[in-house]
């Protein structure tokens, strides 16, 4: 039995080998940190990792300038990181795929009020909006998942968009409604099997966009708040000492950058193998 | 003078390690100024040999046997400068799609101009205008300013004509010129293209799977079957007088436009596919052949007078079945009745509106058990009659009757009143059919809106599949997986699910080879035997119409110009378009 072609991918493979890394520090952020995240100890602030001159076997990747421990706070961080990732890119999706398939289905005044809002909504900047919106909301974890959402529904809407006014105008759909399936039915069982690997694409690509506004809304100190360990806090945090140690602010940049680098491989790799258009012409 | 000469060609495939000969052991001779017509059905590898004399065969595809000469140059072992010397100035091509050929972001005079300056030519405007004068194009002077989607389809290809024959070519290829055009069109280019080929004395190899456009063009021809010659010679003998069983088989399987109405011959079973034919054994032909012999299975056939069978005297045995369609009887009930219908779009402009009328007062009636055939070219409004009794498009005025109740003119009830009662058979099977799902999901999908259980619809699956003659297997498959053939009896089995009344079927054998055609016409006479359910039968081809139905219905820009009993319309048209249109067809064969 051959793989299937998307698990053969090396893009794939991956991308799918460091997100699970990110994942199982997640997961099992309790049982690899030695330390509460949020623990201080102010008599040893700013230690460099152990093994280097004046670190601590204590303390792994060394404390920031309050005494915590910094391989707590990055694999705590990754919990929030991933948690954002799940919801918004699951929920962005959910929101644009609607509206998408409303459009393009339906077409005419339909389409004409769903593509006028999507162009009305792209034309601000999405971190901007975003700002906007977490000074409206406020902070917390939910309101930065609800607050990318907001953002970022647009990109599934006017990707899928496209691609469900092609699908719809095939005859099998067409046939659908005549064989007795209210459109409700036909947009499910017809026109939506035909989106599913441009929409797993997206998603994927999504979530690392996900963490990235995360940490950019944490940096700013407008996002999961400062109970919640992040990547984004701890760099904002990091900075100002970064004339003393440096690793304070690598170690959390190369988090996001590897996270992020997961997504983006897979989703790219995904892209590649799924899509029917990028695909026939290797086949054939 | 020979143009063209092929020797014992071969052009061979890798395929996973296994080499599959697609053309083998082809000889003909193509003199300057006749025209050779290469017949086949798809799949037969006739545009292999176009491809090998451009020397564009496919990647992995290598001609590794045999002689094809131009002129005196070996086309195997020419070098590429050689060859690119003379494509375009000796050798030219008029190609299938004539729209997707010309360049749509330039204008017809620059990608004219640009041909005539590769053949360094000057005085380019002269000669373009003179040329497209040659083709009977008028104004060709405001021409040479348009873009190629500011032209019709017919025009697109008369220009591309106009470019081939420029250079005074000593050798034209021609791949199915006509397919994509409409009858009165393909009429017009065919003669063109006559005419250009006379006034230089060009020689023409003229690819086609149309036997008729073959005979009505073609000196000679040069059958095919499976990348095998199976009959060459001149047209007037190899078409009227076939040699060979396959080309008898296929002169059968075509209706014919005068005369008695014959029943078609329809041929078992497939060609064999690409990957088949390494396993291939004795005469390619013989798994399907009606005559077939004991040692046909193991012995290669060599062509004797141009016919690669070892019994030619065989073809004479070939009888068409006595089976003819029934008329239904004749004090019959309307299923559908049409009055005085009118639709029209709205044409999207920047400041008014303009409506373009798509359908005007269309009246007619379809009995029970009647097939009804409703002809015209393409944009004649046959497909949007369609789609207004099925109830896809809305009218903007006028009736539809159902078994005598007046449909509502929208909403829920009108669509309730034509499910289980009328179901439509589509055009292209390969956008009907949904890639995702399998054949039993597909055809039983009325009963699973209905939320019918699995039992019972495998139970239907198993019935419709035998009705429409598909093994029970193939409920299993995708229609990927499926031939052009099978998919169009997938799309009239999902149809057929509800037992409708009425069937409105739009071009459903156009893109089909004849014998697969045939198996379909005689496949939808025998259901309507088993069900009885009327049909309104919408195809721009004649012939076929003539065989199955027993009236028909002219269409002309939006109108129905002429309708009656298809003998008498046929017989003595009344109308001066249905007269064009029945000119047009090329003769029997």
């Amino acid at each position: 039995m051959r793989r299937p072609a998307w698990a053969r991918s090396a893009r794939v493979l991956v991308g799918a080998g460091l997100l699970l890394a990110v994942l199982i520090c997640a997961a099992a952020a309790p049982w690899l940190a030695l330390h509460d995240p949020a623990e201080q100890d102010l008599l040893a602030v700013l230690q460099p990792p152990s093994g280097f001159a004046g670190g601590s076997p204590d303390y792994w990747l060394g404390t920031d300038s309050l005494g915590r421990d910094v391989w707590a706070r990055l694999v705590y961080g990754a919990r929030t990181a991933v948690l954002v990732a799940v919801f918004s890119a699951t929920g962005a999706a959910l929101l644009g795929t609607m509206l998408a398939h409303a459009a393009g289905y339906f077409g005419g005044a339909v389409d004409w009020v769903i593509s006028r809002a999507v162009d009305v909504w792209m034309s601000f900047p999405p971190v901007v909006l975003s700002l906007i919106l977490m000074v409206g909301l406020g902070g917390g974890i939910d309101k930065v998942v609800l607050a990318i959402i907001l953002v970022d529904w647009t990109r599934f809407c006017r990707v899928l968009r496209s691609d469900v006014v092609l699908t719809a105008r095939r005859d099998y759909v067409t046939a659908a409604r005549l064989a007795g399936y209210s459109h409700f039915q036909t947009v499910l069982r017809e026109v939506l099997p035909a989106s599913l690997p441009l929409i797993i694409t997206l998603i994927s690509l999504e979530m690392g966009i996900a963490v990235v506004v995360e940490a950019i809304l944490s940096f700013v100190g407008l996002g999961v708040g400062a109970t919640l360990p992040a990547w984004g806090q701890m760099i904002s945090d990091a900075r100002q000492n970064v004339a003393t140690s440096q690793i304070g602010l690598l170690l959390p940049m190369a988090a996001i950058f590897v996270t992020v680098a997961g997504f983006n491989l897979l989703g790219d790799g995904l892209r590649r193998t799924l899509d029917v258009r990028a695909t026939a012409g290797r086949m054939a | 003078m020979t143009v063209l000469r092929a020797e014992s060609v071969s052009v061979s495939a890798q395929v996973q390690g296994v080499r599959l000969r697609v053309l083998q052991n082809l000889d003909f001779v193509l003199n300057a100024g006749s025209v050779l017509g290469v017949v086949g059905e798809s799949g037969a590898g006739k545009s292999m040999i176009g491809r090998a004399v451009a020397g564009a065969l496919p990647d992995g595809f290598v001609l590794d046997a045999g002689r094809l000469a131009y002129a005196s140059s070996d086309m195997g072992t020419m070098s590429a400068a050689h060859r690119r010397s003379l494509l375009g100035r000796e050798i030219a091509f008029i190609p299938q799609e004539p729209m997707a050929a010309l360049n749509p972001a330039l204008t017809i005079g620059q990608q004219f101009g640009g041909h005539l300056a590769r053949l360094g030519m000057s005085d380019r405007q002269e000669r373009a205008t003179a040329m497209l004068e040659a083709v009977h194009l008028r104004d060709a002077g405001g021409l040479l300013q348009r873009y190629p989607h500011q032209l019709s389809g017919g025009m697109c290809q008369r220009v591309l004509i106009a470019m081939a024959f420029a250079s005074d070519p000593k050798l034209v290829i021609a791949d199915e010129p006509t397919t994509a055009l409409d009858v009165t069109v393909q009429a017009q280019v065919l003669r063109l293209i006559r005419e250009m080929q006379e006034r230089v004395g060009t020689a023409v190899l003229f690819i086609t799977h149309d036997l008729r456009l073959a005979s009505e063009i073609c000196d000679d021809v040069l059958v095919l079957y499976a990348g095998r010659p199976v009959e060459f010679g001149p047209a007037a003998r190899v078409l009227a007088h076939p040699s060979h069983p396959y080309t008898r088989a296929l002169q059968l399987s075509a209706p014919v436009m005068h005369g008695e109405r014959r029943a078609l011959f329809s041929l078992a079973g497939q060609m064999p596919g690409l990957r088949e034919f390494a396993g291939l054994q004795g005469c390619v032909f013989a798994p399907r052949c009606p005559v077939v012999q004991p040692d046909c299975g193991s012995v290669v056939p060599g062509a004797v007078n141009g016919v690669s069978c070892l019994y030619p005297d065989a073809v004479d045995r070939i009888v068409v079945p006595q089976f003819l369609p029934a008329s239904p009887a004749s004090s019959s009930e309307p299923v559908l009745e049409v009055s005085g219908l009118h639709c029209s779009f709205a044409k999207p402009g920047l400041f008014q509106r303009n409506r373009v009328v798509a359908a005007s007062d269309i009246s007619f009636r379809v009995d029970a058990g009647e097939f009804v055939g409703l002809v015209g070219e393409s944009g004649s409004g046959k497909s949007t009659v369609a789609r207004l009794v099925m109830g896809l498009t809305l009218p903007d005025s006028g009736d539809i009757k159902l078994s005598g109740d007046l449909l509502p003119a929208s909403g829920g009830a009108s669509r309730r009143m034509r499910l289980g009662a009328m179901q439509m058979v589509f055009q292209d099977p390969q956008s009907a059919l949904n890639p995702r799902r399998r054949v039993s999901d597909i055809v039983t999908q009325p009963m699973r809106a209905v939320g019918s259980s699995e039992d019972e619809m495998a139970a239907r699956v198993e019935v419709l599949l035998a009705q429409v003659g598909l093994s029970r297997e193939i409920g299993q498959r995708y229609p990927a997986q499926l031939s052009g053939g099978q998919r169009q009896r997938v799309n009239i089995a999902r149809a057929l699910c509800v037992l409708p009344k009425l069937l409105v079927a739009d071009e459903i054998v156009s893109g089909l080879d004849v014998s697969v055609q045939a198996q379909l016409l005689d496949l939808l006479l025998r259901l309507r035997a088993e069900l009885g359910f009327a049909m309104l039968f919408i195809s721009h081809d004649l012939a076929v119409v003539r065989y199955l139905c027993s009236r028909v219905l002219v269409m002309h820009r939006g109108q129905i110009v002429e309708q009656g009993e298809t003998e008498a319309v046929f017989e003595a048209p009344q109308h001066d378009y249905t007269r064009s249109l029945l000119a047009a067809m090329p003769a029997d064969i």
